[in-house]
This record gives structure tokens, C-alpha cells and sequence, in this order.
């Protein structure tokens, strides 16, 4: 498997380096560098989308989420991600409307000039830096964990974080967005490929799906509803993860600038057609590898249990794949991630273009520093700490719709409730601040919160 | 037809809140309730899956009626 994997891990870094090179040559401003020229067709939008939001959280969290929780994990995600397509043709047309019409930078700069304030560019790049980081972080853990337990004689975790991060820095820094973008299509083929392989493969161990899912019923029928066998799936733990995700295409940045690059609507109604598509299908796949693993390995921990439905079990050559599928889903979220960080950034400063360029190309260095330290220090819990920085920048959706859909002049009533918001979770997560107020969970009170005060004070500003 | 498209559309999202809703009670996800089976699928999660492909059907449906779609080709 290791001359197998050498080959295509030399392929594959191959392509990137050329993708680097070929989007250099036509980089020359900020523009063509955060926003990759503004001209994304459909097909490139997709896969540069779902690489971005299907990640190492889909292909090692998701199917130990099956695994662990059962069934109600499709209604976690699947049918969040289906939600969210829906929302992106309904509400993207809207953002896409208001960046035109605002010469978009960034959602910070957008933030900035919709307020004709500052300090809500401020708040957006606060929540941004605050809640992605440790998103970005567990990726680069949750791959670096299953290469050390793959290679443990190789490199300790933080060596392997240390080559993914130095990975991602260079093509991105050398080719900027369209460089992220092209090796995000790749990524994102490999990886519905390869997860799709696999999982024809766990069920063809049961015959079909229906054997698989009798045998899941005599090992842990809790598995088969919800809330699962451990209770996490209560209807407001499921409304409060839907209306995160949901939000995630309006209040993520490196989501946001995927919709505002597109060509034009009839780019991004496809795409959003397209990425509902592959969120059903790579999901599907999640969950048969993860009802796979609770027959056959429901008691082993989240990295072994992943070395071995995707290695031990495999051919040489679809583990060798895996592998390398693993290591583009970390890569294609991250970078995208920490470089959207750098657009947010880019978006706030004004002065000579090429100057603030410099500056935030050396910013992005910053931000993958701070990710890796993250990295070494996060907790091993994917999915759930994906959540959680779902759920925080969504707290920015109010905000950001009030911007997006009003016409009048915006007050700062809103962003600076926004911020109250974001400190109150933090402090919830920390333990500060109770987890829930009257049964009602902080993160849904918060949203419901916003929301509210969002209504209200678009209805008096009229 | 520019009225109907909007009528179109405009079921379409309120179809979309309706699946939405319906998702998150016991008809969809009933606690502790995995029968009917459908294909070997346990109740919840074959139900979900309906809705899911649902909402993805009705996000193609209104990209065909959207208010964008008259200038979809350029902005």
C-alpha cells in the first residue's frame, strides 16, 4: 500500500503545485487574488463548495456520529444540508444583490459599508476569527490523529500537522483563491469517489442494506431512532444544528464568497442543485460506513475504528486513496478556511492595494500559526465541535440579514447585540454562563434572541 | 406568467418551511420508534431521507421560478 500511496500522494501534490503555478500567472490585485475574479461556473462551484463544507468532519466525524448516535445523525445533517440548498437560491440571490451592489471585498467589508460603521466589520471578523480557528483546528487534528495511528512510526501528530499546514500555506499563498479552487474540485472529486467505494463496500459485506440494518437491530436497536442511544438528538439539539447549518452559506465567509463569485444566478442555482446532490450522496455513504462500524467495531475508539473501516478493511489501492481522500478533505476546508480569514482582513483595510495585499499574505501566515497551535490543543470531538462553530457564527445571521434585505440606514443596535451574543456563548461553552435558561437551550435562546430584536428593529426603522 | 412564477415560487418556499416542520415532529422522528420499515431503512430514518430529497426536488423546482431566474444569464 505505502509504494501505492507514495505515487499518488506525488500525483497529487503534483497537480496542486501546478494549479499554484497556473493561477499565479494570472493573479494580479486583490480581486483576482480573494475573489478569484468573480467569474465561477457551475461545475467548479460546486465541488470548490462541498470540498470547502465536506471535510475531515464528514469523513471521519460523520461516520463515527452514525456509529455512536444512530440514525437521527441524517436529520443533524442531511436534512439540514438539503434546508440549507433551498436557502442559498432563496436567500444567496439576496447577498449576491447587496455585494454587487456594495463592490464586496469581504462579509467584515460588507458588514462595514451596509452599517457605515466599522466596528460591525469588527464584530464579523471577531466571530469569523473566533469561531472558525478552532473549526480549522480540529481538522488538521482529526487528519493528523489518523495519520498517526496509520504511520505511528512516521511522524508524531504534530509533525503531521505541521506538513498539512505547510501544504496548504504554499499553493495558497502562490495561487490564491483560484488556486484554492481548482484543487478543491479535485479534492472534492477524490472524495466523493473514495467514500462512495467504501461504502459499496461495507454494505456489500452484509449482502445489502437491509441485511445491514437487521444486523444494526441486534446489536443496538437505539440506534435506529432517535434520540439515539446516548439521547443527543432532542428536537432542540436537531432545530438548533439546522438552524446553524442553515446558516452557514450566509454567515461563514469562505461560504459567503463561494456564492458571490459565481458567474452569475443561473451559476449559482446549479450549484445549489449540485451541492444538495452531493450532501445526499456523501452522506448516505457516512452512514453506511457508520452502521458498518457499529456492528463491527462499536466499542473501538474514533481513530481506530477509522483506520480500520478505511485502511484494515480496504484493498491496498482504495486504502491508498483513502489516505490521500482524508488528507484533500483536510486540506480543501482548511485552506479555504484560513484564507478566507485573510479575505475578511483584506476587506477591512483601506490604502494602496498591492501594500494591504502584502499584508494580508502575511496575515494568512498568522492565521495558520494560530490554527496550528489550536490544532495540538483541541479535543478529539469533530463533529460536535463543528457544531459549535457552526451555531457561533450563525449567532452573526441577524445581523447580516438585516443588512442584506434593508434599504434604510442601518442602526448598531444590532451588531453590538451580536457581539453581547457571541460572548454569552462563548461564556456558555466555557461554563461561565448557564448551558440552558428555563429548559430552552442558550445557543437556540440566543438565535431566537437576535432574531427577534433583528425583527423588531427593521419594523421600527420603517 | 411573471405572476404565476412568483405564486410558484412563493408556494415553493412555503412548501420548504412546511417539510422543514414537519421534519422535526413525531411524525418524522417519533422517540424510541423505528417501524415501519421501508427497503431494510428504519422508519425515522427512511422518513427523513423523503424529506431531504424533497427539499432538494423543490430547490430544483424553484430555481425554475425564482425572481432571479428571468436575468439568471447575466446580473
Amino acid at each position: 500500500m505505502i509504494s501505492i500511496l507514495v505515487t499518488i500522494a506525488v500525483i497529487y501534490l503534483g497537480t496542486l503545485v501546478t494549479f499554484s503555478l497556473i493561477a499565479r500567472q494570472k493573479e494580479k490585485d486583490s480581486k483576482s487574488y480573494f475573489l478569484a475574479g468573480s467569474k465561477v461556473g457551475s461545475i467548479l462551484g460546486i465541488f470548490t463548495l462541498a470540498a470547502t463544507l465536506f471535510s475531515t468532519f464528514t469523513m471521519i466525524g460523520m461516520p463515527d456520529f452514525f456509529r455512536t448516535h444512530g440514525v437521527g445523525s441524517w436529520v443533524f445533517l442531511a436534512f439540514s444540508d438539503a434546508a440549507m440548498v433551498f436557502a442559498i437560491i432563496s436567500v444567496g440571490y439576496y447577498l449576491r444583490k447587496k455585494a454587487r451592489r456594495e463592490d464586496f471585498k469581504g462579509l467584515s467589508g460588507l458588514m462595514a459599508q451596509c452599517y457605515k460603521n466599522r466596528f460591525a466589520g469588527y464584530i464579523t471578523f471577531a466571530g469569523a476569527f473566533v469561531f472558525l480557528v478552532p473549526y480549522v483546528a480540529i481538522q488538521i487534528r482529526g487528519i493528523a490523529i489518523f495519520l498517526n495511528a496509520t504511520f505511528p512510526e512516521a511522524m508524531p501528530i504534530w509533525g503531521w500537522a505541521t506538513a498539512i499546514i505547510l501544504i496548504i500555506l504554499i499553493y495558497s499563498e502562490v495561487g490564491g483563491l483560484k488556486a484554492i479552487i481548482y484543487s478543491d474540485m479535485l479534492q472534492g472529486i477524490i472524495l466523493l469517489l473514495i467514500i462512495c467505494i467504501i461504502a459499496y463496500n461495507c454494505v456489500s459485506h452484509f449482502g445489502n442494506l437491509a441485511n445491514l440494518f437487521a444486523k444494526v437491530e441486534q446489536v443496538n436497536e437505539k440506534l435506529l431512532s432517535v434520540p439515539g442511544p446516548k439521547g443527543l438528538f432532542t428536537p432542540q439539539f436537531l432545530i438548533a444544528s439546522l438552524i446553524a447549518i442553515v446558516m452557514i452559506p450566509f454567515t461563514q465567509p469562505q461560504v459567503v464568497t463561494r456564492i458571490i463569485i459565481m458567474k452569475n444566478y443561473r451559476s449559482l442555482f446549479r450549484m445549489a442543485i449540485g451541492l444538495g446532490v452531493f450532501a445526499l450522496i456523501i452522506i448516505f455513504a457516512t452512514l453506511c460506513i457508520g452502521m458498518y462500524g457499529a456492528v463491527n467495531y462499536p466499542d473501538l475508539n474514533t481513530a481506530d475504528f477509522i483506520t480500520k473501516v478505511l485502511i484494515s478493511d480496504q484493498s491496498n489501492l482504495v486504502a491508498a486513496f483513502a489516505i490521500l481522500g482524508l488528507i484533500a478533505a483536510a486540506i480543501s476546508t482548511s485552506d479555504s478556511q484560513i484564507f478566507a480569514l485573510g479575505g475578511e482582513l483584506r476587506s477591512l483595510l483601506t490604502g494602496e492595494d498591492l501594500k494591504m495585499l502584502n499584508i494580508t499574505r502575511i496575515a494568512i501566515v498568522f492565521f495558520a500559526l494560530v490554527v496550528f497551535v489550536f490544532s495540538l490543543l483541541a479535543s478529539d470531538q469533530l463533529v460536535l465541535l463543528a457544531r459549535t462553530s457552526f451555531t457561533g457564527t450563525a449567532l452573526m445571521a441577524p445581523m447580516i440579514f438585516t443588512a442584506i434585505f434593508s434599504e434604510r440606514k442601518l442602526k448598531m443596535d444590532i451588531p453590538v447585540l451580536t457581539l453581547g451574543a457571541m460572548l454569552i456563548f462563548m461564556g456558555s461553552l466555557m461554563g461561565i454562563v448557564p448551558h440552558a435558561v428555563l429548559g430552552l437551550r442558550m445557543d437556540l435562546l440566543l438565535l431566537i434572541s437576535l432574531t427577534l430584536v433583528g425583527l423588531f428593529s427593521n419594523i421600527l426603522n420603517r | 406568467m411573471k405572476s404565476i412564477k412568483r405564486k410558484i415560487w412563493l408556494l415553493c418556499c412555503i412548501s420548504a418551511a412546511i417539510i422543514v416542520i414537519i421534519g422535526f415532529t413525531s411524525l418524522a422522528i417519533p422517540e424510541n420508534v423505528y417501524r415501519p420499515k421501508f427497503l431494510g431503512l428504519p422508519y425515522p430514518l427512511w422518513v427523513s431521507m423523503l424529506l431531504s430529497v424533497l427539499l432538494v426536488v423543490l430547490t430544483v423546482l424553484g430555481t425554475l421560478v425564482h425572481p432571479g431566474n428571468s436575468n439568471s444569464g447575466q446580473e
